[in-house]
């Protein structure tokens, strides 16, 4: 019987599928991300009687907090990638457990804050201080679907370590996870600025 | 690891400097340009180190890089109809 041999044509860019699959569906999803912020931008512009709602004190100290709990994440993800990629398995899998840590952590900011905007009155089609209700659409959906990517980033990232655990997955796997945490990260350098700093009352 | 904490750091850095910018209260239009400089610059570090684009060949990286900025400059088209909006001083409903 003959032996059947298939052989793939190189990666074009010399990484591997895996990364190439991730890195295509960051700059998909970068695109999304953008689209939002531009029509987040667009209702700003044409709104003149845009409301400003947020305090230094609760909200935007509550959002520098957030930002730094996702900015150390990406480096415990940094660190959880290069120990594996080291063969240390143990050391990376409780890096993988401190980047889900502040993840939920982030998460858990970033509900406590919305809980307490709708208990103010904010809706996504309702604007308690009397200006424009695109207020509150803008930045539930902007910031709701970061929030999106952040719990299912976390999700994922522990579906993968309990695959990496068990040796079904490898640090490449690790690296691809943790490009896309590192994607998450790099969106909300520009939804605090934006949504968050730029509305500062 | 040191060169991630020190991007890290300078990461951290940038965020306090944006915050310092905005409590210090300028234009809005200044405010507006000058977050939007330090996310880019914050973006870039991000891509080059964490997500080690500088480490990838070029082409990839411009690739990807490109792909990102043709998109964000197609949706820049609809501005002018902002400020018609803007413009005309619509009240909320």
């Amino acid at each position: 019987m003959a032996e059947l041999t298939v052989v793939g044509e190189p990666s074009p860019f010399g990484v591997t599928s895996r990364k190439l699959g991730i890195w295509m569906f960051i700059v998909a999803d970068a695109a999304t991300f953008a689209a939002m912020l531009f029509a987040y931008g667009y209702v700003r512009v044409a709104n003149p009687d845009w409301t400003r709602p947020f305090a230094l004190w609760p909200t935007i100290a509550n959002g520098i907090v957030m930002t730094v709990v996702l900015l150390t994440s990406s480096l415990t993800v940094i660190a959880a990638v290069l120990a594996a990629q080291a063969g240390r398995k143990t050391s990376a899998l409780r890096w993988l457990g401190a980047t889900m840590l502040l993840g939920a952590l982030f998460a858990a900011l970033h509900l406590r804050e919305w809980i307490a905007m709708i208990g103010d009155g904010w809706r996504p089609f309702r604007n308690p201080l009397g200006g424009t209700p695109l207020v509150g659409a803008t930045f539930f959906s902007v910031t709701g679907l970061h929030l999106l990517h952040v719990i299912v980033g976390v999700i994922v990232i522990g579906v993968i370590a309990l695959g990496y655990r068990r040796g079904r997955f490898d640090p490449g796997h690790l690296e691809a996870i943790g490009l896309y945490w590192h994607f998450v990260d790099l969106v909300w350098m520009f939804v605090f600025p934006l949504v968050y700093l730029m509305n500062l009352r | 690891m040191k060169r991630y904490v020190i991007v890290w750091l300078g990461l951290l850095a940038i965020v306090a400097l944006e915050v310092a910018v905005t409590l210090a209260r300028p234009p809005a239009k200044l405010l507006l340009a000058g977050l939007l400089f330090f996310a880019l610059i914050e973006a870039g570090l991000g891509l080059l180190y964490f997500m080690h684009l500088k480490y990838e060949r070029r082409s990839f990286m411009w690739s990807v890089i490109l792909a990102v900025v043709i998109a964000v400059v197609l949706m820049d088209h609809f501005w002018l109809d902002a400020f018609r909006l803007l413009h005309q001083r619509l009240s909320a409903p």
